[in-house]
């Protein structure tokens, strides 16, 4: 095991060097870094040129300027040493480099981790309901959303979920060709969701269409997009919809205890939720964090008071339930400052560029919804487009291991279908989807070039792109060590976390 | 996984519509409007992150530091006047509340710049000569030894002019100097810049203050030409010049956004944001109007134009293309302004490479090469060049008939009318060519055409220039090159399409491109009559002889054949309709910024 890491590793840092070779030529071969210069009249022109030249060591070949790049990166290695060179503008690379990053990380996580959940989720049961129409459904969908460009749908989204969102903003009438639609949404995709036979799929339409179409009737009249809010009784409603939920995916419903746990915790979080009403008005991140690791306490607290034979899984449900709930008191509070931060932002919450509104100074509250009315664009563009790729491998994976014989040995035991697909299947089904889930998380840091660039965010990719167009080899170079070492390390991860994972994979030494 | 029963699901759809009735958090009264009117704030979209408080160090000198540094927040005694280029009249404005200049003596050149009595840098120091002399000391590049084995600072505009005087007179009121120039010089007027403060300068590299800068400049004034090792004292003023000034963030240090303009820089977010806000120190007459100036950084042409669509940005200034156009004509509420660039582009042909156009090749007979030349001209379809580039862009625009002027200077309808251009008219004269190539007795003679295939826009012009040359029995060779510009002046090709960046006010310019030795000669064009009218230009006060003189050069490219001109870049800026005070579009450096006091917000 552990000369089989090492081995690896060497043959990693041997691909690194020779790769980061070929990156450097492929940047000096890109382009011409004296260009702005060339049709420049400017009495000083002779001066400018040779100050650049100095700068990037322009006088000498391409080959000889990597052993100089090369050797203030291998210096990397000792703490505090690291020169990776400047850019053009003068800003040492290890510095550009470190603001970068938490940019494009902020950028990227969110969004990678919403497609996976999102994805395995849709994989799963796209594969429980094999050539449903919902299964087909879905397939067209992903496919579509996989094959937009990036910079369509952003531009897509800019238009209809900012600039025409606000602008219904200034005057939240809502059509009645908008009731109409959402209700005819409602009425297709709910009898897709539910299922059954044709006579009840009719009445789901019905009834999901009328029940759509009122809902928005009822949000456009009581400016509910103004000031949103959720209130006790949907708290409540929703908290006791998920508590239900989540005990009927991990412990089955007969398990009345869990069900009971569950629920306690919703009991919990409406009291809670005028109990620290008076805090909240003075939170801070750390507090918030606090407080989810609180109603997590509590509810595996309360899991482990109601007992039963299984208590491991009323504490699970109802840990889970609580979470889940406290968010949506959280929810509730953040759509309590929505009013104030649509005065700040003259009338125009939802943005199109960038990380945060300029000179806000909101409280913990406002800027939180600062942070996601910048986000939600290219999170929803990222999400949208790379999701497709985790509901197909979920399902194939998924589909294989419901064909397995030891499947079909759960289900001839007795095994409730629950119980089959959760600890059975689901599990087994999760096996190759690591390999993937660790390729992305490996990639994250590579940022997400064209996502950054039409949004505006300063990450990664935008580093890549401007050094690349300028001929700045340096944060190029950078961008590329640190997206290198990522990927590599990764790449070994996922096969260590394969064998540990699979007991059939087994690392050779 | 059969959980959901359709019972339960639509139960809860059904108690959905009870429970939203307690869910809107609709105030019982709606907030009373608070705050008196105050002068609101402007928000810039610009393409480039900010990256240096001082932005005349080769490593600052990007077009947003000084956006953002020189315009807002330094007060000078002239500004370049943005409005008039579109006016057909560049100039400078002269600001007599910072202080005034005249001129002593014309020969030899003497001028004296006085700051006003009062004037001060928002910590309250006032500005005076010290000043001066530091800006003096940068912008002459005096202090650099003449051999290059000492520099000190790193500037990155011309020294040419100012490096023709010696260290100024200081005037006993202390805020004045005299500068005496060994020969007259032309653009004298734009060559003495604001630079940083020289007490800062002289506080964090050491010294004690203001003064003790000017002495140091002073001490060394005499042997700093001919030094041969560096002065450590000057050599810490210089290293706090270059690099103390490079911080893309909001410096701890306030020292290094002290500022004598209208605005002062307030905070930066890296990579995204500049905040400017009134200076409250600054006395002059251009005072600002707005509570704050946001510049935000946006590099996409389609996210600026959403971004103002959006009300997150009120002005932008896109590169021109035919989409962003399009986009920004369908912003209802922002109104759009057109003009030209000061770049062109041109089709130079090489007159020192052994080729079809070089009078070696004729056994030194330059009548012949002139009229292989000649035809080669008049084949270019300028119109039809024009047609495909510029007019998608600019329903009006017009090839260009002149290598010194561009249409928004006065001087440039009659010069055209007297240049010769008419020779070489817009659609090409094909038959016209081939006569002038049986004259000359070449037949089919081979031309490299040169140009940037990375360029759209160059690579059309050489299509359209390949077939119409090929029509009138040219051998046309494609030498379309990515690397173009490390090719300029080698000798490889025998005609080139590119453009120049004209800098809009001054005409040292001019012997750059035209005189035998200028650095932008490229193709190696050499006419004793233009080299003499050069040099007679740059030495020239009166902008009337300037004009005269660069009037009596223009004739010469279109008699000696020396290339065309083709058409001027467009450029835009569109600006949101509750921003008052940006009118006209700048073509020059400074773009939307060159009157940020001016800007203001209706209602």
């Amino acid at each position: 095991m552990f000369s089989y890491v090492m081995r690896r590793l060497g043959v990693s840092l041997l691909v690194l060097l020779g790769a980061s070779f070929l990156v450097y030529m492929l940047v000096a071969v890109s382009g011409d870094p004296l260009a702005e210069f060339r049709e420049s009249t400017k009495a000083n022109k002779d001066q400018l040129i040779a100050q650049r030249v100095e700068l990037l060591h322009l006088d000498v070949p391409a080959p000889v300027r990597y052993f100089i790049w090369l050797g203030g990166a291998v210096k990397c290695v000792i703490p505090g040493q690291c020169d990776l060179g400047s850019t053009l503008a003068g800003q040492p690379v290890t510095t550009a480099l470190s603001t970068a990053i938490p940019s494009t990380l902020q950028l990227v996580t969110g969004a990678t981790l919403i497609a996976i959940v999102v994805g395995v989720a849709v994989g799963i049961v796209t594969a429980l309901r094999q050539y449903s129409a919902l299964d087909y459904t879905v397939t067209f969908v992903a496919f579509l959303f996989f094959s937009l460009p990036v910079f369509w749908v952003a531009v897509l989204l800019k238009e209809f979920g900012a600039i025409r969102f606000n602008d219904f903003l200034a005057h939240p009438v809502i059509s009645g060709t908008a009731i109409a639609a959402v209700g005819v949404v409602s009425a297709l995709v709910w009898p897709l969701l539910l299922g059954g036979s044709w006579r009840r799929r009719g009445i789901t339409a019905l009834v999901a269409g009328a029940v759509g179409a009122g809902v928005l009737y009822y949000l456009g009249v009581s400016e509910w997009f103004l000031y949103p809010g959720l209130g006790p009784v949907l708290v409540a409603l929703t908290g006791a919809g998920i508590a239900i939920g989540i005990t009927a995916l991990l412990a089955g419903l007969q398990n009345r205890q869990a069900l009971y746990a569950s629920l306690t915790t919703v009991v919990l979080a409406l009291i809670a939720m005028y109990a620290l009403a008076p805090l909240l008005e003075q939170a801070t991140l750390w507090l918030i964090v606090l407080l989810g690791l609180a109603a997590i306490g509590a509810g595996v607290l309360a899991g482990y008071l109601f007992g039963g034979y299984d208590r491991r899984q009323s504490m699970k449900a109802a840990g889970l339930t609580s979470f889940l709930v406290a968010g949506l008191v959280l929810l509730d509070r953040f759509m309590q400052s929505w009013p104030a931060y649509v005065v700040a932002t003259r009338g125009r919450p939802i943005a199109t560029i960038g990380s945060q509104t300029p000179n806000l100074n909101g409280d913990f509250w406002t800027s939180g919804l600062d942070f996601f009315t910048h986000l939600v664009l290219p999170t929803t563009a990222l999400v949208l487009i790379s999701v497709a790729s985790y509901t197909r491998y979920s399902r194939a994976s998924m589909l294989e291991v419901m064909g397995q014989d030891y499947v079909r040995t759960a289900r001839a035991k007795g095994l409730s279908e629950r119980v089959v697909v959760t600890r059975h299947a689901f599990r087994n089904a999760l096996i190759p989807l690591a390999t993937v889930v660790a390729f992305d998380i490996g990639q994250l840091l590579g940022g997400a070039v064209i996502t950054e660039n039409v949004f505006s965010f300063k990450g990664m990719g935008a580093l890549f792109v401007t050094g690349l167009t300028r001929q700045d080899p340096n944060p190029v170079m950078g961008t590329f060590l640190i997206v290198g070492i990522t990927a590599v390390t990764f790449n070994l991860l996922a096969d260590l976390a394969y064998s540990a994972l699979d007991p059939r994979v087994r690392v050779k030494a | 996984m059969k959980i959901r029963r359709i019972g339960a699901g639509l139960a809860v759809l059904a108690a959905g519509t009870l429970v939203l009735s307690a869910c809107s958090n609709k105030p019982a009264a709606s907030p009373t409007t608070s705050a008196a009117a105050t002068g609101g704030t402007v928000t810039v979209a610009e393409t480039n992150s900010f990256s240096s408080f001082n932005p005349n160090t080769s490593n600052g000198n990007t077009d947003i530091n000084s956006k953002v540094i020189s315009y807002p927040t330094r007060s000078w005694f002239n500004y370049t006047d943005g409005s008039s280029f579109a006016a057909g009249n560049p100039k400078v404005i002269k600001d007599t509340s910072f202080g005034t200049y005249k001129v002593d003596s014309e020969d030899p050149l003497v001028v004296t710049y006085t700051v006003n009595d009062g004037v001060k840098w928002s910590d309250g120091e006032p500005v005076d000569a010290n000043d001066l002399v530091f800006s003096w000391a940068v912008d002459s590049g005096h202090y650099n030894s003449k051999d290059g084995k000492v520099t000190y600072f790193d500037y990155a505009g011309d020294t040419g002019t100012l490096g023709l005087t010696s260290f100024p007179k200081i005037g006993d009121d202390g805020r004045s100097i005299t500068l005496t120039y060994s020969k007259p010089a032309a653009d004298w007027e734009i060559a003495l810049s604001a630079e940083e403060p020289a007490h800062i300068v002289a506080k964090n590299s050491g010294l004690a203050d203001a003064k003790a800068l000017t002495d140091l400049l002073k001490s060394l004034a005499d042997s700093a030409p001919t030094a041969t090792a560096a002065d450590p004292k000057l050599e810490a003023v210089a290293t706090f010049w270059n690099t103390g000034y490079d911080s893309t963030t909001l410096p701890s240090n306030p020292d290094l956004y002290v500022s004598s303009g209208p605005y002062i820089v307030s905070n930066v977010v890296e990579n995204q944001s500049v905040t400017l806000v009134p200076n409250k120190a600054y006395v002059g007459d251009n005072k600002p109007k707005l509570d704050s100036i946001i510049m935000r950084t946006i590099p996409d042409s389609t996210a600026a134009v959403q971004a103002l669509k959006n009300g997150e940005v009120d002005v932008i200034s896109p590169q021109a293309d035919a989409d962003t156009l399009t986009a920004l004509k369908a912003v209802s509420n922002a109104t759009l302004h057109q003009g030209d660039q000061l770049a062109y582009d041109h089709v130079d042909l090489t007159f020192n490479n052994g080729g079809p156009f070089d009078a070696k090749t004729y056994g030194g007979d330059e009548a012949k090469a002139l009229k292989v030349r000649q035809a080669f001209l008049k084949t270019i379809p300028r119109q039809a060049i024009l047609d495909a580039i510029v007019t998608p862009l600019k329903s009006d625009a017009a090839v260009l008939n002149s290598q010194l002027f561009v249409p928004a200077q006065a001087a440039y309808t009659d010069s055209a009318k007297a240049n010769g251009s008419d020779k070489y008219p817009a659609e090409p004269d094909v038959a016209g060519a081939k006569a002038l190539l049986a004259e000359a007795g070449v037949t089919s003679p081979t031309v490299r055409i040169l140009y940037n295939i990375k360029n759209p826009n160059r690579v059309n012009a050489y299509t359209l220039i390949a077939k119409s040359a090929t029509d009138a029995g040219f051998t046309v060779v494609d030498n379309g090159d990515a690397a173009w510009g490390k090719r300029l002046g080698d000798g490889s090709y025998d005609a080139s399409i590119f453009g120049w960046i004209n800098p809009g006010i001054g005409v040292s310019g001019v012997p750059q491109i035209f005189s035998s030795t200028g650095g932008g000669n490229y193709n190696g064009y050499s006419n004793p009559k233009v080299d003499a009218l050069t040099s007679q230009l740059i030495v020239t006060l009166d902008p009337a002889k300037q004009v005269d003189i660069e009037k009596q050069i223009d004739p010469f490219p279109f008699a000696d054949a020396y290339g065309l001109p083709l058409f001027q870049s467009v450029g835009i800026d569109a600006v949101s309709d509750r921003v008052a005070g940006i009118d006209v579009y700048n073509p020059n450096q400074a773009g939307v910024w060159w009157n940020v006091w001016q800007w203001s917000v209706k209602g």
